[in-house]
């Protein structure tokens, strides 16, 4: 990069993140008014616990309770939890979980975040370059039989539910062929290691969960493409470059060059979210990831830990936005060099 | 034959496919182009002019169809039948090195992402098998930005950091880099103001007096451009040429009933033209899947004949050097 490009570039780093500071801000707020405002009460399902393991006695539950509203601030006005939220998150401390007593909300998610990210980034990218490479040769090869057969497929597959997709693959492939497992991310009674058995154990179970998020977001990445190149082989440069005699391969890379710009962000999008998981496919298939302790969380209104699950999920999505704004303005010199501010 | 033959068309035929009918946009159209030469092409939208840019060179891409006739191009050598070659060959040796088109929207006419010297590496690569030629290319293409009036640094630059203006003069530069024998311009001017419009006139002018182009071919709809820069003009209405004429002739005395209304409805006229006032043709240039019988203008002439009706008329020589299509001329 030459030197004069760095200054407009440093510029456009920083208003980013400033923006990304604000933003961050916002969404922390409304995810914490959000769970507050699912009626019920997310101390009543511990307390019952508590009750049936220990001896009923009701005093001993209210001085529970007491002590537990302490804890949490449950009882307090909205604005000091807030501000009490606000100030732990600001030290870098997500709270204690209602639910898994006494774990820290970190701890609780730990174990379940290495296993969707390994769900989800692998699907996601896999997604993203099948589905690109069809849309773009599809584009490129517009009204052939290659193209009815690309667009249509995709038509059909980016309509289908992604849950129902899983139910069908586990019909299929688990119940009637038997040849895949039904459910888990390890056969049952294995320990995680790095033992041969377990990692093939887990390669066993981790294919219908991955072909079900693959194949469901194949078909719009690919629809999304194909009208991005047939727009772009119509452009202006396109045909200048086709007029001076550009090879069709040259004006092919030209195009798929201009075309990942808006798809890159797409996938970052993506990305990002994967922390999250995958919630509907991860249930149905029963893996251990975010979308399972988030589902859990969700039913029991454990607002720390439902807080915690977003608090690092808008983080990486964040994250990823920030990456994508920063390989943009490296692969898009109208960004890097700022268009439109008069050079 | 006292000029050198750089382009001719016989009896062209290019339709759009539409579903199970063609529309016609260039039908049975023949002239020639010499050595030197500046010809204006024009009619009104629809008329066809657009795409016959792309007969000319060949370019005849899904739905358009090249149904018959014949496309030869001088290359220096030998005479080239276009119409024979396969669109690979076009593409290496023709397209860029022998023709080259400025189009119509010059401003997003350069690849956005790509610096323009990036853009001439690609273009000398597709061209030529080694890239040997590519420093001496270089040295060209500065010296041609310089012609047009832009910095020879500006090649390094990528297309959105110059203005609408240099741009277009950027586009030129670029369609002229492999010393083309025919530039076909095709409606350059529309989208400028009047000083950059005066700007590329001259530009294209100085390329063809010091014979970097040897001819260009002017596709507009704009009569008082053509008059500036062209030496001949092709007028074309309904997918046909309708006159063929030296432009002072044609000013002077417009053979043609079309060629006539066209003048007639120029709104910034030429002296000439002005003490005749303006007018317009009444009526619509008709549905090119399914033009009229006869000549294709009748519906809307003011002498329209029974024979116009019945017969196509042809393109007939009336004088040594003037073409026209009309009965009335034509007994």
């Amino acid at each position: 990069m030459p030197k004069t490009a760095l200054k407009p570039f440093l510029k456009y780093v920083g208003r980013r993140f400033f923006f990304l500071i604000l933003t961050y801000f916002v969404a922390i707020t409304i995810i914490f008014i959000l769970p507050r405002a699912i009626p019920g009460n997310p101390l009543s399902q511990l307390l019952s616990r508590i009750a049936v393991q220990g001896a009923a006695n009701p005093e001993t539950i209210s001085n529970v309770q007491k002590s537990l509203m302490e804890e949490f601030g449950v009882g307090k006005p909205i604005i000091v939890q807030y501000l009490s939220f606000l100030g732990r998150l600001f030290r870098g401390d997500l709270g204690t979980s209602i639910n898994f007593y006494p774990k820290k909300c970190l701890d609780v998610l730990a174990p379940f975040i290495p296993w969707t990210l390994f769900l989800l980034i692998p699907a996601t990218l896999t997604a993203w370059i099948i589905g690109n490479t069809l849309g773009a040769v599809a584009g490129n090869k517009r009204g052939t039989w290659m193209d009815n057969l690309v667009l249509n497929t995709s038509l059909v597959i980016s309509q289908i539910p992604y849950y129902w997709l899983g139910m069908l693959l586990i019909y299929t492939f688990s119940v009637k062929l038997g040849i895949f497992p039904t459910q888990g991310g390890y056969a049952q009674g294995l320990l995680p290691s790095f033992s041969f058995k377990f990692i093939t154990s887990v390669l066993y179970h981790y294919v219908l969960p991955f072909l079900s998020i693959v194949i469901a977001a194949i078909g719009g990445w690919a629809i999304g493409t194909r009208l991005l190149v047939i727009y772009e082989l119509d452009a202006d440069y396109t045909i200048f470059a086709v007029n001076l005699g550009m090879r069709d391969r040259t004006v092919f890379k030209y195009v798929f060059r201009n075309i990942l710009l808006p798809q890159i962000t797409g996938l970052a999008l993506n990305l990002g979210s994967a922390l999250g998981g995958a919630l509907i496919t991860e249930l149905i298939f029963n893996y251990p990831g975010t979308g399972y302790i988030l589902f859990r969380a969700l039913s029991t209104l454990d607002y720390p830990l439902i807080q915690a699950i977003f608090v690092i999920l808008i983080v990486a999505i964040y994250f990823a936005n920030f990456i994508v704004d920063f390989v943009y303005a490296i692969v898009d010199p109208r960004i890097r060099l700022g268009q439109g501010e008069g050079s | 034959m006292k000029d050198t033959l750089i382009l001719s068309l016989e009896n062209v035929r290019s339709y759009y496919a539409k579903g199970n009918y063609y529309v016609k946009a260039v039908d049975g159209v023949s002239f020639n182009i010499f050595k030197g030469e500046v010809v204006g092409i024009v009619g009104e939208s629809g008329s066809g002019k657009s795409t016959l840019s792309n007969v000319m060179i060949m370019n005849i891409k899904k739905p358009l169809n090249f149904i018959e006739g014949k496309v030869i191009l001088n290359v220096g050598a030998n005479f080239l039948e276009l119409n024979t070659l396969p669109r690979q060959e076009l593409q290496k040796i023709i397209w860029g090195r022998e023709t080259s088109i400025v189009p119509q929207s010059a401003m997003n006419a350069l690849m956005p992402t790509k610096k323009i010297r990036d853009f001439i590496s690609d273009l000398v690569k597709d061209h030529f098998e080694r890239a040997l030629n590519e420093e001496e290319i270089i040295e060209r293409a500065k010296q041609r930005f310089t012609d047009v009036g832009l910095s020879p640094n500006d090649i390094y630059r990528y297309p959105f950091e110059l203005s609408g203006g240099m741009r277009q003069r950027a586009v030129i530069a670029m369609a002229t880099l492999l010393n083309p024998r025919l530039l076909i311009c095709d409606e350059p001017t529309s989208a400028l103001d009047v000083a950059n419009q005066k700007l590329v006139l001259k530009t294209l002018e100085q390329l063809r007096k010091r014979e970097i182009v040897e001819s260009i071919v002017f596709i507009t709809h704009d009569i008082a451009t053509v008059r500036q820069i062209a030496t001949r003009m092709v007028v074309m209405y309904a997918g046909k040429i309708v006159e063929n004429s030296p432009v002072e002739d044609i000013i002077k005395d417009p053979l043609h009933p079309y060629s006539r209304g066209l003048l007639l409805s120029v709104v910034t006229p030429e002296p000439e033209i002005k003490k005749r006032g303006i007018s317009f043709i009444p009526g619509t240039p008709p549905d090119l899947a399914n033009p009229p019988i006869g000549c294709r203008f009748h519906p809307r002439c003011p002498y329209k004949m029974d024979i116009c009706e019945k017969e196509e008329p042809p393109l007939k020589k009336v004088d040594t050097n003037r073409e026209v299509a009309c009965f009335l001329f034509n007994k």
